[in-house]
């Protein structure tokens, strides 16, 4: 089906309207956009109707919208100039009718959910450099899950009947996936709700199962704060923690780590990828450290998976968690790795789902997202691994040039491929964060400013960063959709944004 | 978070840059934390032979509440009398811009802080008497701002 002319000279006309802020003539509308004085004539007068216009009198004559451009809908609009319709008659009763009702209520709804507001705010610039804070999901992943939406799949995975196993043999079809990338067995494999809640269980579930034989646990000084508050959780519970330092780079002290595990220690947890400062631990050395000590490794790849090869196979890793939203899958999917034979005790009791390790009924198509999405993830990994990196290492190369008194934290080249994180002497991370936002630019700060806490991120401070420099720091992340004029654009305008707030403060070079 | 008043302060600051000259200067906050104000008085008599604030600019580093409230602060100053400029309390600040997050409260704080410290340098250095209200408060600012400094 196509949009009529009605409907596409419609939508560009009110698209006039919206960007003048105020009323427009014909005339004017006509001149602009090479539409017939008549045929506009008749199109407004139906949308007049349909009351989304209305007329102004006086100096600045002609057509204004009746309603904030956020209340009308693409719908309203096409439906005041056409009826858009699948062609299936109401006589008709074929084995296709149902289909052709689907498409015409989904072709409605995308219509009604989009407001006139919204296709204008697409056009102006909007540069999204925030991708480890969390994705947009691929289109692809979409459309792999929506089928997982009917009712075809509606069951319990827990339930017997055909809707039950229908929708359990994709679950166990999506863990044999994840168990093919990690190179690990099916049954190893948990889906839970979040990388929170997979961190959440390793800390909590190794402790309370293993508290018999010790009640002492290591993690690094940089740990996602699910892992942290998890720990400082545990302390209040009678466990001990030690939090093992990392160099100027983030890079986790090996001696250390081999000097600070004890015969009562259970668990070591060591971020993989770091999601601030994008340094990458070699999980090969910490993890036979801890084999030979006999100590549980769990690392949170939440940052790395699918972004760094990963071989389980090869890998002294006992426990793994990794994310959907950070891979470009839908928010609400991650897993957990557990290795046969761990002993951990599950965080959710109920029904027994996920081998008993995580009762909660599963969320079939954001697993099937997650998997969709992981798999495209790694399809496209050397050419993405490619692309990132020389866009990271242009845009680190130019910042630290044209840009006096800043300089780069984290490893300059064990780091995530996709992972910029820059303090600048003299400013402030919040500022300069909602400065870069009004240019349409979506960035992170370890700024305390920008935390509730007001404490500056903890993870730079373990680098051996000054408070003022943490507070000075922003991190780009960059994704599948970034471009590089997008990057040019960032680079064009961050020298501005710094020099502004340079101006302002009281200390000068 | 932030009103649309801290927003319009926050993109076009009024009255920020140094000055040559100043008659007094007030500086407060601390890097550590992120937020350091400063600001520069020009003070002049007026025609019943009081003190005022001819001119006033600031300098600050910090967030978005901390420039606002700074260039707020000038706004509410400027041409005032060091009386009158004393008057003005954080919650005229916070008013002045709409209100603020509860977490940058400390911001409107800085703000009068700053205002305080300039004009109790100036009475100081023109020996001027401090009355024991101001007294206080400077006692209070510099215990902050020795706390803060270690």
């Amino acid at each position: 089906m196509n949009l009529s002319t009605k409907s596409r000279y419609g939508l560009r006309a009110l698209t006039n309207l919206l960007d003048q802020d105020c009323c427009c003539s014909i005339k004017q509308i006509s001149k602009k956009e090479h539409i017939s004085s008549d045929y506009l004539e008749k199109i407004f007068s139906k949308l007049k109707k349909a009351g989304l216009l209305k007329v102004e009198r006086g100096a600045c004559g002609g057509y204004s919208l009746s309603r904030d451009p956020k209340k009308i809908t693409l719908g309203e609009v096409i439906n005041a100039l056409e009826k858009p319709e699948f062609i299936c008659p109401d006589f008709c009763s074929c084995q296709s009718k149902s289909v052709w009702q689907k498409i015409q209520s989904g072709f409605s709804h995308v219509l009604n959910s989009i407001t006139l507001d919204q296709l204008t705010a697409s056009k102006n610039k909007s540069v999204y450099l925030d991708y480890a804070a969390s994705t947009p999901i691929d289109p692809q992943v979409l459309t792999a899950m929506l089928p997982y939406f009917d009712f075809s799949f509606c069951g319990n995975t827990m339930s017997l009947h055909q809707m039950g196993s229908a929708a359990s043999q994709v679950v166990e079809s999506c863990r044999i996936s994840f168990a093919n990338i990690l190179k690990v067995n099916p049954q190893e494999i948990i889906f839970t709700g979040s990388a929170t809640e997979s961190n959440n269980t390793v800390l909590k579930g190794i402790a309370f199962a293993n508290k018999s034989k010790g009640k002492h646990i290591i993690i690094s000084s940089i740990e996602h704060d699910c892992v942290l508050n998890s720990a400082k959780w545990l302390e209040t519970q009678g466990f001990e923690i030690s939090q093992i330092s990392v160099d100027k780079f983030g890079l986790l002290n090996l001696d250390e780590l081999k000097k600070t595990i004890r015969p009562d220690t259970i668990l070591v947890s060591i971020i993989h990828g770091n999601n601030e400062i994008g340094t990458i631990q070699d999980l090969q050395s910490i993890g036979q450290i801890c084999h030979d000590r006999g100590v549980y490794f769990h690392t949170d790849a939440s940052q790395s998976f699918t972004k760094t090869e990963i071989d389980l196979s090869k890998l002294n890793v006992d426990l793994l968690t990794a994310s959907s939203h950070k891979i470009y899958g839908p928010k609400g999917a991650a897993l957990l790795y557990i290795k046969t034979g761990t002993n951990i005790t599950p965080l959710l009791h109920g029904g027994g789902h996920e081998f008993g390790f995580r009762s909660s009924t599963v969320n079939l198509p954001a697993i099937v997202g997650f998997t969709k999405a992981a798999e495209i993830s790694i399809k496209n990994f050397d050419q993405e691994n490619k692309k990132l990196s020389e866009l990271r290492d242009y845009l680190i190369k130019n910042i630290l040039k044209t840009i006096p008194e800043s300089h780069l934290n984290g490893h300059p080249q064990k780091r995530l491929y996709n992972n910029i994180n820059i303090s600048f002497a003299r400013v402030e991370g919040e500022s300069l964060l909602l400065e870069l936002d009004f240019y349409g630019i979506a960035v992170s700060t370890g700024s305390a400013c920008s935390s509730s806490s007001l404490e500056p991120s903890h993870v730079l401070l373990a680098t051996g960063l000054r408070p003022e420099q943490a507070h000075g720091s922003l991190r780009f992340s960059l994704g599948r959709f970034t471009t590089k004029s997008e990057v040019d654009y960032l680079l064009k305008v961050l020298p501005q944004v710094i020099n502004k707030f340079r101006q302002i403060s009281p200390f000068k070079s | 978070m932030y009103t649309q008043k801290v927003l319009e302060h926050f993109r076009n600051p009024h009255n920020f840059g140094s000055m040559t000259n100043p008659t007094a200067v007030g500086q407060v906050g601390n890097l550590a934390c992120g937020d350091v104000m400063k600001l520069y008085l020009k003070i002049d008599k007026n025609q019943k032979g009081e003190d005022y604030i001819q001119d006033i600019k600031f300098e600050t580093l910090g967030c978005a509440a901390a420039i606002a409230t700074s260039s707020v602060v000038t706004d509410l100053a400027k041409n005032k009398t060091l009386t009158e400029a004393l008057k003005i309390k954080n919650e005229d600040i916070i008013k002045a811009l709409d209100d603020l997050p509860a977490v940058k409260i400390h911001c409107s704080l800085l703000a009068a802080d700053a205002l305080t410290e300039a004009i109790y340098g100036f009475y100081q250095k023109t020996h001027q008497s401090i009355s024991p209200e101001l007294e206080k408060s400077h006692q209070r600012i510099t215990v902050c701002q020795t706390r803060l400094n270690h």
